[in-house]
């Protein structure tokens, strides 16, 4: 089997002695890159299966024969998709999630995708910061930000500055006292977004004027940020690129042995 | 015939992919990752890719995003079968980074075969 990225838990939960609230992550990890392994093994089963009745001459057994294999994938296709319900039910847990972690494997999930030209800069000043979060959602939420940098930035090349830290308490969280609030931004050097545009930017169907995409993505980043009890900004000028900030209430400290 | 490239990690969906494309008289290049599918592109040849999205070298979102730059017009198809959190979201990175249209694993070869027939025209 390959060494696939969703077999790696982005989660960054911290253990305690006696719990491990990132178990039910890692499991779920776990059972979604079982899953995919074998919905493309079905994919194969299903597509010989096809090809076979397709050549047959006329053999009402080997018909029958054939279709049982196709029966048997379609139980095994309803056997994945609970194995994605697992997936999916896991990666809704809230768990205390430690940020810079899943910052960091984030920007290295999109690494091997960033066009030439663009680079990603990472400033890291709360890195034992946590915060009680989904890892996939946030996961998918720096993901997004991180993709439409790279999309404004693509063609022209440029940088993305992703800086975490405490927000207006960086004494005390030095001192090892309390920072309520984390402060996460997406600083890019793209082409930038007009008045109109960034006045909408945060609703469906809305896209930075691109041929390709949903224009769902920063709807789905606005909803999880404000599921988290966060806010979300964006200033930008049409050519001197695009800043988001994330504020997210209700941080907390730990003491880890890696670093970011 | 349009020429489709298959960009698959796992040889036997890829031959099966190939041997059902090429009995449609497709002209078809495949590729085992994202790496070998950019040395292999030829925009002069090829009308559309499909391309997995997890794979062990360079992945199907760099395909994506590539091939987008190489020769816009080209048609593209994701394919998934799963992730961290189910197929749909790295099917929607796929669809948001410009995928033309997205397939989740596991599915037949004739759905296939129609939506590249779709985007083909």
């Amino acid at each position: 089997m390959n060494t696939r990225r969703e077999m790696k838990p982005a989660d960054g939960s911290r253990k305690k002695p006696g719990s491990d609230p990132g178990a039910d992550s890692r499991l779920g990890a776990l059972a979604g890159g079982i899953a995919h392994d074998l919905n493309t093994v079905i994919t194969t089963i299903y597509g010989y299966s096809e090809m076979a009745l397709e050549s047959l001459d006329g053999s009402p057994e080997a018909a029958e024969n054939i279709q049982r294999i196709i029966g048997a994938a379609d139980r095994a296709r309803m056997l994945t998709g609970q194995l994605l319900d697992l997936s999916r039910h896991a990666a809704r847990e809230k768990v205390p999630v430690r940020v810079a972690a899943v910052l960091a494997d984030t920007i290295d999930f999109i690494r091997p995708s960033v066009p030439e030209g663009i680079r990603i800069i990472r400033r890291v000043s709360a890195p034992d910061a946590y915060v009680n979060a989904v890892p996939a959602q946030l996961f998918r939420v720096f993901l997004n930000l991180i993709m439409n940098a790279i999309q404004a930035m693509t063609g022209q090349g440029g940088t993305l500055t992703v800086t975490l830290g405490c927000r207006e308490n960086e004494k005390a969280l030095q001192a090892g006292g309390q920072c309520m609030e984390l402060h996460i931004r997406f600083s890019d050097t793209g082409k930038g977004m007009d008045e109109a545009l960034k006045r909408e930017i945060f609703k469906p169907f809305v896209s930075a004027g691109r041929e390709h995409g949903t224009g769902l993505g920063l709807t789905v980043v606005a909803d999880a940020i404000r599921e988290m009890g966060g806010t979300i900004t964006v200033l930008s000028e049409p050519g001197a690129g695009t800043v988001f900030d994330i504020i997210i209430p209700g941080a907390f400290f730990g003491t880890l042995p890696e670093k970011h | 015939m349009p020429g489709v490239m298959i960009v698959e990690d796992d040889a036997a969906l890829r031959e099966l992919l190939r041997d059902t494309l090429e009995k449609r008289k497709y002209t078809v290049i495949a590729a085992a990752d994202g790496r070998e599918a950019l040395a292999k592109f030829r925009p002069t040849v090829i009308d559309l890719v499909i391309t997995d999205l997890l794979m062990p070298e360079e992945d199907g979102l760099m395909v994506i995003m590539k091939i987008r730059e190489i020769k816009p017009s080209t048609r593209l198809i994701a394919i998934s079968g799963g992730g961290m959190a189910g197929p749909g979201s790295y099917l929607m990175m796929a669809s948001k980074l410009g995928a033309d249209a997205v397939i989740s694993k596991p599915f037949l070869p004739s759905e296939l075969v129609m939506k590249v027939k779709e985007l083909l025209g």
